[in-house]
């Protein structure tokens, strides 16, 4: 049903990221509904969250590509930018968003932000506390929940 | 008989000159008595019986302006400013928008650093071209399509003509930040003017578009605001620092111009603000918007915190970033103020007590249903006799006048007193409102002054009531038959009587009010050189003779009702305090 008038755009995108995937990334549309990805994130090297491997989900509104993708974590990590829900706090999901931008650009902004954690503009706030206070014991969190959650068991 | 009427306004007229609150009803003195039109500088209104009572007003400061007036407002400062940079319309518009329609900030940001101005609007210096190629890939649909089905602003990256509507179509939707619209690249900030919507938006949103441009005019603009009545679409612009924050719009609606609700001189606008909230029938929504909610401090829409970062962005065109913890700019945030997610300024506020809330709500339960009951009744009850005051107003301008002009064969120039009456009441009427608004915020335990207040209110209320009775009942016998002239002829005097003093009664109740009831007192002198009339009001507060007596007392003996204005004097008296006619 929601497959009907997919607009071309959504064709495309969807075609690239299955024929060439970005590294670390896997999105792969649900066989019900085009506009729902399930995505794999795999943790970026020399980050807390290496080894793991974080599932997420995306979804494309009616809106789209005028409106951001719906996107969300549904691994548990510890991050200062991502909250108990798997929201993601980033700029170009909210206000910056840009027509111009698409799936591949927003999964690679979130890889990005697994790397670069941004404890200044926090979306949780106990762990972004955790992060400025104890940065090393934060990361060490981290790597425990990736364990914890993110590795295949 | 009329000459002793004539006199006696004449001295009201010059006694009463640097109290503003008077300058209003001399101005409708002079209009009214049809002698000196123009003498005010309103001859230029149009003076059809509905402008009366808007254009009553001396040294108007503020202008009321139609759409009319504002585009071509708009366009003159577009084509000055465009003409002084020698720059295109489109540029000098969002120049204009992006500095809140200050032309003089335009020119100061402007000569003292050009670049960064441009930076920060998105104004390039020359204009790319899209790539010189038959065909080219759109950025948002990912579709090849002729050049010539391509457009693309002043930085050459190119969309298609239809992903360009959509583009357009969702930011107009959104609202007024469509009026800062970049390139859809994300890495380019180059501005669409009105010049790209025009070309390539569906005619709809063209429209919209071009009223977000006319409001921004007006809502981005400090000096500007549009009437708050209904349905109405003219805008003021206000004389800033100029004295009373009264203002009258075309639409023939009053208001503040400080908090834009309706006139409530001499109530002030935190009390007013209070008030209507206080009423609001939604107080239920209202407790949760208080609860759930901070204003934002800049342009004080709520926001509603959905998510837990403390670092809030308002929605555009405010933008404003801000701490939801102290509500202080975000950029005064940082590692000094205990980093981003622990504010130092709260926590220290909070324990001066600053931030006490239950504190404060529990101030508000105390205040009693009952006790809001009574007051909000008689605030309710005001209300609607100034409504139909107003019906009354308008019906005996549009035929009632002219009907007993024929009945009692007088020129409708002779009648005047009647609709200057009405003016008295309707004007009356909403400053007594008010006052119960006042009286509610009043503090319990400030005796002095709630006495005070309730005399000079009471007063007021009795005098209004007298004249309100007047001039809505006994004139319904004239309009019936003819009666001599003599009959009519005290009929006027009664009414110009009654007229006069409830006026002297509300000047005197505005004047307390807006001292803050500071001259409680026996040494009330403010009035006395003012005028004759307020003397007499102060030398009844004096000590040894009771404020009540008036109101209260049941020795009927002691005193003789005014022919004229029904006031009870003191059988010394000769003259009535109130309006000076002589006792019979």
């Amino acid at each position: 049903m929601a497959n009907t008038n997919l607009p071309r755009r959504i064709i495309k995108e969807t075609q690239r990221l299955l024929s060439e995937p970005a590294p670390g990334i896997s999105a792969s549309p649900s066989e019900d509904n085009m506009r729902y990805f399930n995505v794999m994130i795999l943790g970026p090297t020399q980050s807390p969250f290496e080894g793991g491997v974080f599932k997420l989900e995306l979804f494309l509104p009616e809106e789209y590509p005028m409106a951001a993708p719906k996107v969300r974590f549904l691994t548990k990590i510890y991050h200062p930018n991502i909250d108990k829900l798997g929201r993601i706090c980033l700029d170009i999901l909210k206000d910056k968003w840009s027509p111009a931008l698409q799936i591949r650009t927003v999964l690679l902004s979130i890889q990005a932000l697994l790397s670069a954690p941004n404890p200044d503009d926090p979306l949780s706030d106990n762990i972004a506390k955790h992060w400025k206070t104890n940065e090393a014991e934060a990361v060490e969190t981290a790597k425990e929940w990736t364990r914890l959650y993110a590795t295949g068991a | 008989m009329e000459s002793d009427y004539d006199t006696q306004d004449a001295s009201d007229t010059e006694s009463m000159e640097d109290d503003f609150y008077s300058e209003e009803t001399v101005v409708r003195d002079g209009e009214d008595e049809g002698e000196d039109e123009g003498k005010y500088g309103f001859s230029d209104n149009e003076s059809d019986d509905s402008d009366v009572i808007v254009s009553e007003r001396l040294q108007q400061n503020y202008t009321v302006l139609d759409e009319t007036d504002i585009r071509q407002r708009q366009e003159d400062d577009i084509r000055s400013l465009s003409m002084v940079l020698s720059t295109s319309r489109v540029h000098a518009c969002l120049l204009l928008r992006h500095f809140n329609w200050s032309v003089s900030k335009v020119h100061e940001e402007w000569f003292a650093d050009e670049e960064s101005v441009r930076r920060a609007v998105g104004l390039l210096g020359k204009q790319v071209e899209m790539p010189n190629v038959a065909e080219l890939l759109c950025g948002i649909c990912f579709e090849v399509h002729p050049r010539t089905a391509m457009s693309s602003a002043a930085c050459g990256h190119p969309f298609c003509d239809s992903c360009w509507r959509g583009y357009i179509g969702t930011a107009v939707t959104n609202g007024p930040g469509c009026l800062m619209l970049r390139c859809p690249d994300p890495s380019c900030s180059a501005a669409i003017g009105q010049d790209m919507i025009d070309m390539l938006a569906i005619d709809e949103d063209k429209q919209k578009y071009s009223h977000y441009l006319l409001r921004s005019f007006i809502e981005n603009n400090r000096k500007t605001k549009w009437c708050p009545a209904p349905g109405c679409e003219f805008a003021i612009d206000f004389v800033m620092g100029s004295g009373s924050y009264d203002v009258s719009c075309n639409c023939s609606h009053s208001f503040c111009w400080n908090c834009t609700e309706e006139a409530h001189r001499p109530v002030e606008c935190s009390t007013v603000a209070k008030w209507i909230l206080k009423n609001s029938a939604e107080s239920e929504n209202m407790n949760w918007i208080l609860a759930n909610s901070k204003p934002c401090p800049k342009c004080k829409r709520p926001i509603e915190k959905n998510q837990g970062c403390m670092h809030i962005t308002c929605t555009p065109p405010c933008k404003h970033e801000f701490c939801w913890l102290c509500l202080g700019s975000w950029i005064e945030h940082g590692e000094r103020t205990g980093g981003f997610y622990a504010c130092n300024r709260y926590e220290a506020a909070k324990e001066e007590g600053v931030y006490d809330e239950s504190e404060r709500r529990r101030e508000m339960a105390k205040n009693s249903l009952e006790r809001y009951t009574h007051y909000y009744e008689r605030w309710a009850t005001n209300q609607r006799s100034r409504q139909k005051a107003l019906a009354q107003l308008h019906n005996i301008q549009t035929e009632k006048l002219e009907k007993l002009s024929k009945i009692q064969c007088q020129p409708e120039s002779q009648l005047k007193f009647i609709i200057e009456a009405m003016l008295q009441v309707v004007e009356c009427r909403r400053v007594l409102k008010w006052t119960y608004a006042y009286g509610y915020y009043l503090p319990e335990h400030e005796h002095a002054k709630r006495q005070f207040f309730e005399y000079l209110q009471g007063e007021a209320e009795a005098g209004l009531e007298r004249l309100h009775q007047c001039a809505e009942k006994e004139l319904r016998v004239y309009l019936e038959a003819e009666v001599p002239m003599k009959e009519f002829a005290d009929f006027r005097v009664k009414l110009a009587g009654l007229t006069s003093v409830t006026r002297n009664y509300f000047q005197n109740l505005v004047q307390a009010l807006e001292s803050g009831l500071e001259d409680v007192g026996p040494n009330r002198q403010t009035n006395s050189s003012k005028s004759s009339s307020s003397k007499n009001i102060s030398s009844k507060n004096s000590p040894g003779n009771s404020p009540k007596s008036s109101t209260t007392t049941n020795n009927f003996d002691n005193y003789w009702y005014c022919e004229r204005c029904t006031f009870a004097n003191p059988s010394s008296n000769q003259a009535c305090e109130m309006c000076e006619h002589r006792r019979h």
